[in-house]
């Protein structure tokens, strides 16, 4: 029997693939593009790396999160504890320690901190919630939803209640966007090839049966929880270093259902399919964006009642998931030559299944 | 058998569900080393029996001990990782992945890091005989395969103890002769102790030192192939009646036996 390539070697062409391309996309975006275009590529790569963070733990667990954004918020607002100028603080967040009220941080040490404050966060309640399975874990993660946002719109002196917090400093770009979602995409991948990646996605499969393999179920949830949380941390973070205020209303449902529908799109289970959906549903907001601004045909404009982009946008998701139940990728990854052989390969497989139940 | 040597044991172990006793003072031991039997009609309490000796069954009264360690109340990834592995009915294969990382899964389930466990699945899959299944995803497998496949994934890194949980169900005799031949070698070869348990009881003759039947929930008797063959009370439990009418199988086995 021939020796097996080692999985980073077999595997390892899809983080490349995914990374180049949105490289050269943000060297497009920064050479060409407006000023407002470059703020739309920032928000798309931001939300690449909340979609490539809900694939970590959705795509391995097979659980569905409606609580990562709750993780963002945690990251956007310790970037704002952390990156606002003291004297703003001092007015704005009374209720601040002391020692935090004075510290300013830049985003490069602010970002990682806010990111693992969240991970953090993830590893105390996920040894809670990561016990439950199916629907009951997945209501669960709404609850932590909820009572995030509720905190985090109510403890006025320390995150300004309802209203925004302003005075970050807005050090993104597109460049940074995209380092950003490269190293999303890096961890996500090199969580998928781990240990706990392989248990993980086993149990996605049959728990019973990987249970009977040794795997501790709950462990694993967990790491991926966590692994998770991190990314997202650090995305929220980045957020609000972009938006340079943060408001508890931004990591609500909206974020929520749109980045989980971004997920479901581009195929759930692949890390290909996470990166997919967002570029595919970011490039459908901005087209129906302009197209509700107006365009101009010779004298004539044109312009669609504001409003039709949520309706097209949910009404193309239905299509999209209507011929391609599984997402525009088919749960599969970008690899040299596999992924149009392997969508061929897929389907005998797939009525052999059939078959056989 | 006296307690304390290498088996697996339960003993007096009761279990119900809502009322109704699945498991009443059950004892049953399985040595090191040796193939052990497990028949009874449908819904006598195998499978509860066998959830109980894995680890996925709380047990109601009556303890569950690995060569003297009492074991109520452990996980069964816990149990996996002490050696006591197990098969389904079912065959439950990671039907996505390719059947290499099926066996991989238990390797690193069992604290190996990837490469560890692949070279110890492609180890097992010689051992075996199919090594050429590496790469075909298990969901795709014929019945047999996905078999073979679930005794693979049950035997990585050696365990102590094998609990087959109806392992022939579907196979033509045949087939059935090679899992006999695979059964006796994990027995002779590896040093497992085995519990087989079957409907085909031409199958579990055959193989087992020492056969256990289990009826609504009790063992009814235990002894050798030729006593069990020989009783009156199994007979009872599987025809229902008391007619001095011979089992097809037991027929076949006789004959062949003479």
């Amino acid at each position: 029997m021939s020796k097996r390539p080692s999985v980073i070697r077999q595997t390892m062409l899809t983080p490349i693939v995914l990374i180049v391309v949105l490289l050269v996309m943000a060297a497009l975006s920064y050479q060409f593009g407006t000023r407002a275009f470059n703020r739309t590529a920032v928000e798309m790569f931001i939300n690449i790396m909340v979609v490539v963070g809900l694939y970590v733990f959705v795509g391995n667990s097979g659980l569905l999160s409606f609580g990562h954004i709750s993780f963002m918020c945690l990251g956007a607002y310790m970037t704002a504890w952390l990156a606002i100028p003291p004297v703003m603080k001092s007015i704005t967040l009374k209720g601040l320690p002391a020692w935090l009220l004075h510290t300013q941080l830049p985003m490069w040490v602010a970002t990682p901190i806010s990111g693992v404050f969240a991970a953090l966060f993830a590893l105390i309640v996920g040894r809670v919630i990561m016990r439950l399975s199916g629907i009951a874990a997945s209501i669960a993660t709404f609850g932590l939803l909820g009572v995030v946002n509720n905190v985090y719109s109510n403890w006025d002196s320390v995150t300004g209640g309802q209203g925004s917090i302003v005075g970050i400093p807005p050090t993104m770009n597109v460049w940074i966007g995209w380092l950003g979602a490269a190293v999303a995409i890096v961890i996500a991948y090199l969580y998928a090839i781990s240990r706990s990646g392989l248990a993980l996605r086993a149990t996605r499969d049959e728990s019973v049966a990987a249970s009977a393999s040794g795997i501790d179920i709950v462990r694993e949830r967990l790491i991926a929880f966590v692994v998770s949380a991190f990314i997202i941390g650090i995305a929220g973070a980045l957020y609000a270093h972009f938006l340079s205020i943060v408001n508890p209303g931004a990591f609500y449902l909206r974020t929520t259902f749109i980045t989980l529908s971004m997920l479901v799109v581009g195929g759930m289970y692949s890390l290909s399919g996470a990166v997919t959906g967002v570029v595919t549903i970011s490039v459908l907001i901005e087209l129906f964006r302009n197209l509700e601004k107006g365009i101009s045909l010779g004298a004539l404009k044109v312009a669609l009642p504001n409003g039709v982009q949520e309706i097209a946008i949910g009404i193309i998701t239905i299509v999209i998931l209507m011929y391609l139940p599984t997402g525009l990728t088919r749960n599969q990854e970008f690899s040299w030559r596999g992924w149009p052989m392997l969508r061929r390969l897929s389907r005998p497989v797939r009525t052999a299944m059939k078959e056989l139940n | 058998m006296t307690s304390g040597g290498l088996e697996l044991g339960a003993r007096d172990v009761s279990v119900q569900f809502e009322g109704l006793k699945a498991l009443s003072k059950v004892t049953l031991t399985v040595p090191r080393g040796r193939i052990t039997g497990l028949i009874g009609p449908n819904g006598a309490g195998k499978t509860t029996l066998i959830n109980v000796l894995t680890g996925f069954q709380p047990v109601g009264t009556g303890t569950v001990d690995l060569e003297g360690e009492v074991l109520n109340g452990i996980a069964a990834h816990k149990l996996r990782r002490k050696g006591v592995a197990r098969t389904f009915q079912s065959g439950r294969l990671f039907r996505d992945l390719p059947v290499v990382d099926n066996l991989e899964v238990t390797g690193v389930g069992m604290g190996q890091t990837r490469r560890e466990a692949i070279t110890e699945a492609e180890r097992v899959m010689t051992w075996l005989g199919i090594s050429h299944l590496g790469s075909t995803i298990a969901g795709a497998l014929p019945y047999t395969d996905e078999r073979r496949v679930a005794i693979g994934r049950a035997i990585m890194c050696t365990p102590r103890y094998l609990l087959l949980d109806e392992p022939a169900a579907g196979m033509s005799e045949h087939e059935s002769h090679d899992l006999a031949v695979i059964i006796r070698r994990i027995a002779g070869e590896l040093g497992v102790g085995v519990l087989l348990i079957e409907h085909n009881i031409g199958l579990v003759l055959e193989l087992c030192e020492r056969i256990f039947v289990l009826d609504s929930g009790e063992i009814i008797e235990v002894g050798a192939p030729a006593q069990i063959r020989d009783s009156d009370a199994v007979r009872h439990a599987y025809m229902g009646t008391q007619r001095d009418e011979v089992i097809p199988a037991l027929a076949a086995e006789m004959g062949a036996a003479s």
